[in-house]
């Protein structure tokens, strides 16, 4: 089987290839990070003072701290929300189903730009206001109907007669799911969860709109960079972040397994 | 998304209500009592505060007929949300398919979380990053004629391929995803057997493998295609003077002449369009499996 | 001083939303509605107008003119001062949002140039409205490497050699006024509409892309993707001595788009007598010198505070020039029906520029 033998390795080669398409920019980004001109002007000066600065700058560090909060906060309850939804579209046959699957696009589909504005009216409205729980009410909602594709999409690989297997062994509904369903589902399930974060994370229009008057977020926070001078600070904190959770991820990838290996 | 494995599902709307109803009335406070004030608005002819007058009308959807301009623009768009979803499934599904197949144990899991790691920066941050790239004189361009024995100019910045590239680069990781949840499902004997019974490598992908990922597919190819023919941002900035697209003129109602009526009924026209879209091609793919 | 829309778009439509009425306020405190960062706010002026009067100033902020209206409308009798672009004085006083002033109390009222403070836009039924602070211009501004000597025309934008090297700003309100001075025509009353059209489409395939916040200018600018476009007085002159970029700034000989703001008092003011003593140290030139030696300022409608500039600074010695009063247009109001007009012509000639 020697051709399986090549056939792998440029499989191997071209997943490089594409977390090179990936990290290109994000490299950049990086680099800037360490570059003197604020205008990302080459040639290449090296310089740490955009670390120096932006340790101290409490506000973009207050502001990150902010979105991290929110982000996790997002993706646990929308994970756990549209995991559950998933399966009940999953499971059940009714009327009307079709309607509630298409009711999932007006989100995506609709300028966030607008859906945020519809959002602070309406929360206006109703006296919700804003604060902490207006932000994670419209951030949840943003991040639900990808959580629910793509858990769905997962589901759509399960084998029905597995539950039914499990339930004429006696176990209940509670045990089926537990132990059959969602072991079966986790790779959706924590690529749901992955998107969730990515939403709430980068999700601007919605902060802005919804947060208390001196506690912003980091996207927020950098586009008001934008409008007062841009300084790489933005570009030193981005770096940070995904320095981080790139160690948080392959700490993970080593000791737990989700990528639904049998 | 009835299949024809589901048939074991039991029916009724009662016994799915506790699982559904948490989403879906939270969708509803967040997002669908919200869009309806918007569909309100759609209809004015002008914003109700401020003490302006204001009338119902129909004017705001009838302004998108009367004017070539903007089904111009939305055509342009749909061109290059279906552009944007091709060049996915052209990268992300071989990705996908080496990930679920050839890899294997930690590395495969790596692989998934470094996937989605991209997304986690900003938007705003990564297409500056993609400017420096892809300007005269810019990373690519500087690399290319290092390496080239020739000259050559690389000019990509401010071109309908920057947009693309800009795009394709941020929604790729969900074709991979979607794909990766499906095709890792397809059990390795399945293809073993295919193979045993003398189907080349050809058919065995055609009538096993794609027919079974199928529904990861269609899910990447919906969470692409939708928001990418409403998008703004990445024209606007990677496309410059080409970059003017339907998503541009609604945020330029809603943004520079304060038009909310107007930028309202030209999104829910969007929507309209996106999902007949939807649900004729969803029907289409599916017997194409 | 003026914002990237969407930034902008967004602080308006969160007041539209949260207008409401706001605590009452002690009667010695001065309530200032101004942009952020534009001079009222800085610490040492605030420091020294408290120390010299004894009023407290607290500030708030707007982010574009729509929002500015929206406040003053919906908060009266919170604020005592706030800033008014010229071009918007007539809504506001239409709209009974301010209030006459008492040009008597200020001391340096009398030193503003005559042709500002007689200034049809802030003046109705012989009472003034609002008391003009500072200007600039719209115009045009260069990459230093790609000239040997600076331009004078407008027309070097349609000069074949800049193609794919020209830069302008996304907004459709300075594009069509900037069609109308290339095309000979007042800003303020254009007649040919035509005209304006045929140069801003002959100009589409000179153009690299479109800016929309100072930031994007000099990116541009430093990794020399650009020739000329079009630019504010104040941010090239930041630009050139603060950030020491390759830019400088050129009023061409068909003119500029120039601009004018003004202090008015808001109807209801708690405490005119401190909006009073605010807006005459704001026009103050004390104020305005130490204003532009530490952050860089637009020019100021008064006299003797430009006078008081060293003699080759930027805002006496290019901005001051006779030769440049004469050639600026200054903005008057736009309707509604414009803007939508302006909008509709500058996003047909986007389309078609593919």
């Amino acid at each position: 089987m020697a051709t399986t033998r090549v056939l792998e390795w440029l499989g191997r080669f071209y997943i490089v290839l594409l977390l090179g398409f990936l990290y290109l920019p994000i490299v950049i980004m990086a680099a800037m990070s360490f570059n003197a001109s604020p205008f990302y002007q080459l040639p290449f000066e090296w310089t740490t003072d955009w670390y120096i600065s932006l340790w101290q700058n409490d506000q973009l560090i207050a502001a990150t701290w902010n979105s991290i909060e929110i982000a996790i906060i997002t993706t646990l309850i929308s994970t756990a929300l549209g995991s559950m939804a998933s399966l009940a579209l999953y499971r059940y046959e009714f009327r009307g189903k079709k309607f509630l699957q298409a009711l999932l696009f007006p989100p995506i589909a609709i300028p966030w730009l607008i859906t945020g504005t519809a959002m602070l009216i309406f929360f206006f409205g109703v006296g919700i206001g804003r604060g902490l729980i207006a932000i994670l009410l419209g951030h949840v909602a943003l991040a639900l109907p990808y959580v629910i594709v793509v858990v769905s999409a997962r589901l759509q690989t399960f084998a029905p007669e597995l539950e039914e297997a499990a339930r004429s062994l006696g176990a209940n509904q509670w045990q089926v799911t537990m132990r059959v369903t969602l072991p079966w589902i986790m790779p959706g399930v924590i690529a749901g969860g992955l998107f969730a974060f990515a939403v709430s994370f980068d999700q601007f229009v919605v902060s802005y709109f919804l947060s208390t008057p001196g506690q912003t977020t980091l996207p927020v926070e950098i586009y008001a960079a934008i409008r007062k001078g841009f300084t790489p600070e933005i570009n030193a904190v981005s770096t940070i972040i995904i320095v981080v959770s790139m160690a948080l991820m392959l700490l993970t990838a080593r000791f737990f397994k989700f990528g639904g290996e049998k | 998304m009835a299949d024809q494995r589901a048939i074991g599902s039991r029916r009724g709307l009662r016994p799915a209500l506790p699982l559904l109803l948490p989403a879906y009335l939270w969708l509803t406070v967040a997002i669908f009592l919200p869009l309806s004030a918007m569909v309100f608005f759609s209809f004015m002819t002008d914003l109700p505060l401020a003490g302006k007058e204001w009338a119902f009308t129909l004017g705001n959807y009838a302004a998108f007929f009367s004017q070539s301009l903007y089904s111009t623009l939305l055509f342009a768009s749909l061109r290059l949300g279906l552009e944007v979803t091709l060049w996915c499934i052209v990268i992300g599904y071989p990705a996908a398919y080496v990930l679920a197949k050839v890899l294997k144990g930690r590395s495969r899991e790596a692989i998934f979380l470094l996937v989605i790691l991209p997304f986690w920066s900003n938007g705003l941050v990564r297409i500056f990053s993609w400017a420096m790239v892809l300007r005269e004189g810019g990373i690519l361009d500087t690399a290319l004629n290092a390496v080239l024995p020739f000259k050559i100019n690389i000019d990509l910045m401010y071109s309908y391929p920057a947009v693309i590239i800009g795009l394709v680069h941020s929604y790729v990781p969900y074709m991979v995803l979607t794909c990766y949840l499906t095709l890792q499902a397809i059990d390795d004997s399945l293809i073993e057997a295919g193979r045993s019974l003398g189907a080349s490598r050809r058919q065995v992908l055609w009538r096993v493998i794609i027919p079974l990922s199928m529904p990861g597919l269609i899910a990447g190819a919906a969470l692409i295609f939708v928001p990418v023919v409403g998008s703004f941002m990445e024209p606007r900035i990677l496309g410059g003077r080409t970059g003017t697209f339907y998503g541009t003129v609604i945020e330029d109602q809603f943004v520079a002449v304060f038009n909310w009526p107007l930028g309202a009924a030209l999104s829910f026209i969007l929507l309209a369009v996106v999902l007949i879209i939807l649900a004729l091609a969803a029907p289409v793919l599916r017997r194409a499996a | 001083m003026r914002m990237p829309r969407l930034t902008a778009f967004l602080t308006a439509t969160a007041v539209f939303v949260s207008a409401f009425t706001l605590a009452a306020q002690a009667a010695e405190e001065v309530h200032v509605l101004n942009w952020k960062g534009y001079g009222a706010d800085e610490p040492w002026a605030v420091a020294n107008f408290e120390k010299a009067t004894g009023f407290k100033v607290v500030n708030d902020f707007f982010n574009s003119e729509q929002e500015m209206l929206t406040k003053i409308r919906t908060n009266p009798g919170l604020y005592d001062v706030v800033m008014i672009n010229a071009a918007f004085n007539d809504q506001a006083m239409a709209g009974k949002l301010i209030q006459p002033i008492d040009v008597s109390k200020l001391s340096n009222y009398a030193d503003i140039a005559k042709d500002k403070a007689g200034s049809p836009m802030l003046n109705h039924d012989g009472k003034v409205y609002g008391v003009p602070w500072v200007w600039g211009l719209t115009a045009l501004a260069i990459n230093d490497k790609s000239f040997d000597k600076p331009p004078t025309s407008i027309a070097e934008m349609w000069d074949p050699a800049h193609k794919g090297r020209v830069i302008i700003r996304d907004d459709a309100v300075e594009a069509v006024q900037f069609g109308a001075i290339a095309s000979g025509q007042n800003i303020n009353d254009i007649k040919d509409m035509d005209a304006v059209k045929a140069k801003l489409t002959s100009l589409m395939p000179q153009i690299k892309t479109f800016w929309s916040s100072e930031n994007d200018w000099n990116q541009m600018v430093a990794s020399n993707q650009i020739d000329i476009g079009t630019y504010w007085s104040g941010s090239a002159d930041r630009a050139k001595t603060h950030f020491k970029l390759p830019v400088s700034l050129v009023i061409p000989q068909e003119g500029a788009v120039a601009w004018l703001d003004a202090f008015s008092i808001p109807v209801g003011s708690k405490n005119v007598a401190g909006a009073e003593a605010f807006i005459n140290y704001m026009i103050d030139p004390k104020f305005y010198v130490e204003w532009v030696t530490k952050v860089g300022a637009p020019v100021s409608a008064n006299t003797k505070a430009v006078e008081a500039l060293p003699e080759d600074a930027f805002n006496r010695k290019v901005m001051g020039s006779p030769d440049v009063a004469k050639r600026i247009q200054f903005q008057a109001p736009v309707t509604d029906e414009q803007r939508e007009k302006y909008l509709a012509l500058w996003q047909e000639l986007k389309v078609n520029v593919k």
